[in-house]
């Protein structure tokens, strides 16, 4: 699997292949339209961009902050380009400034504006807020990484598609560490088995998360 | 008397060389780091000959006050300041003519490259800080805020990159530094231009030159906003090369 980085401007390809993600086409050639990585083996041409700000979709299951009261309901900062809101009418409880709630993205307009729906009122825990690009590497293949990041830390956790992770007990500290090794290398190859290995490590070997295979050496303190 | 003075400064020499050891088509130094400030979506640092220049980009946001916002696109707000210090004699840090002039040409040369289409009714806030000038430094600028939008993930059809070419004692010269840009027959024009289409983004001249000397101003140019944009590359790609183990990223909380 070869993996090229390219930044907004390079070529992508040179052959007629199906649009992907992030390319735009000119004089028959596709090129990228930001930073990120291109898998030369695919059948689709398409960058996996490395940074950008989350777009909100339907059906996309976010966590958000309630920043202000109105009169009939809240306003909610989701990670986007403009905060939402959340009438009073689909609430059973009492919010505040602060708090924490996850929803459901019900509509998105032309605008990007959403809707929302489906809201949970979370109770404690903490957030750790990752690049919304990197949800993918968070969640891994069939949310591979995330079972890792669970049996690794006994933590509860709930991914918003808009970069925000809710957790609440297990080893938090720990969790953060990891969360930030994945957003810093989320790039590079293999990094499920760099963050078990990681984990591993971290946890002094009480118990392993995974067969350990050559990708272990020994990264950590 | 300004003839005296002509004949007194040698811009290039026999040996094709000019004041400060270049030569007539070679840039300054140019250093570009991408990602220095954390609480920006993107920025970038650059370092061009003396010029040194911070650009911050945030957003695409929601675009305040709500009368500048377009349903069609996304709003550029590029703004150019020059700190204080940045030149010899102190600066009033108050806006003045030449900085909103050059805030406005940059946005627009920006705007060319960004698929603002994709972001209706928001804004995208650059903002570049000249810290130390000598010459060019519009362009440094705009080099600046093309990395940062770029270390931003906001979708672009190119980069921007660019130089000043023009005139000092009767040579045509690239990336004119301050001696050169107060010759009496000084002539400065930033080009500044998507590389890989080759469209010009933006062009500014003051001064004189003849059809004979643009064309060839404008070919020096070209191959030098190539070379600025190879610098481009390697800064954006550096940042991704190989994570330091021990370097830890900035903690992004939220409050409340």
């Amino acid at each position: 699997m070869t993996k090229r980085l390219v930044i907004p401007g390079e070529l992508v390809t040179e052959e007629r292949k199906k649009l992907g993600s992030h390319v735009f086409v000119r004089e028959g050639k596709i090129y990228s339209d930001s930073m990120g990585l291109v898998n030369d083996e695919a059948d689709f041409a398409s960058v996996v961009p490395l940074e950008g700000k989350y777009m909100p979709q339907q059906n996309d299951v976010i966590i958000g902050v309630i920043t202000a009261e109105r009169f009939a309901g809240y306003s909610v900062d989701i990670n986007s380009f403009y905060p939402s809101f959340v009438s009073k009418k689909e609430l059973r409880e009492v919010l505040k400034p602060g708090s924490i709630i996850s929803a459901k993205i019900m509509k998105v307009n032309e605008l990007n504006e959403v809707e929302l729906g489906s809201i949970r009122l979370f109770f404690g825990g903490e957030i750790i807020q990752v690049s919304p690009v990197k949800i993918p590497r968070v969640i891994g293949k069939e949310g591979s990484m995330l079972n890792i990041l669970r049996d690794g830390t006994g933590s509860n956790i709930i991914v918003g598609r808009n970069g925000r992770l809710w957790v609440k007990g297990g080893n938090t500290d720990l969790l953060r560490k990891g969360i930030l090794k994945i957003d810093r290398e989320a790039h590079l190859d293999n990094l499920t088995n760099r963050i078990s290995g990681f984990l591993n490590a971290e946890n002094g070997n009480k118990k392993p998360v995974m067969a350990q295979d050559e990708s272990l050496n020994g990264e950590g303190e | 008397m300004a003839k005296k003075k002509e004949e007194q400064v040698v811009y290039v020499d026999s040996k094709g060389k000019r004041l400060d050891g270049r030569k007539t088509d070679e840039l300054r130094p140019i250093k570009i780091t991408a990602g220095v400030i954390p609480r920006a979506d993107g920025s970038a640092y650059l370092e061009w000959g003396q010029n040194k220049v911070f650009a911050a980009v945030y957003g695409p946001r929601e675009c305040l006050p709500k009368h500048t916002a377009s349903p069609y696109k996304s709003v550029i707000k590029f703004e150019y300041r020059m700190a204080t210090f940045s030149v010899p004699d102190r600066k009033n840090p108050k806006p003045g003519r030449r900085e909103v002039e050059i805030s406005k040409v940059c946005g627009e040369a920006l705007e060319k490259a960004i698929f603002v289409e994709k972001f209706p009714n928001t804004a995208i806030d650059i903002t570049v800080e000249i810290i130390d000038s000598n010459a060019g430094s519009r362009i440094a600028a705009l080099t600046a805020a093309s990395v940062a939008l770029a270390d931003a993930g906001i979708p672009m059809r190119d980069m921007v990159c660019g130089t000043s070419v023009g005139k000092a004692g009767g040579k045509i010269i690239v990336d004119l530094d301050k001696n050169e840009e107060d010759a009496p027959d000084a002539v400065d024009i930033p080009v500044a231009m998507l590389p890989n289409s080759k469209e010009i983004v933006l062009l500014q001249l003051d001064g004189i030159l003849s059809r004979k000397e643009w064309d060839e101003a404008y070919k020096l140019a070209e191959a030098a906003a190539a070379k600025v944009y190879e610098i481009q590359k390697e800064a954006l790609k550096a940042k991704y090369a190989i994570s330091k183990e021990d370097e830890v990223a900035p903690v992004k909380g939220v409050e409340g």
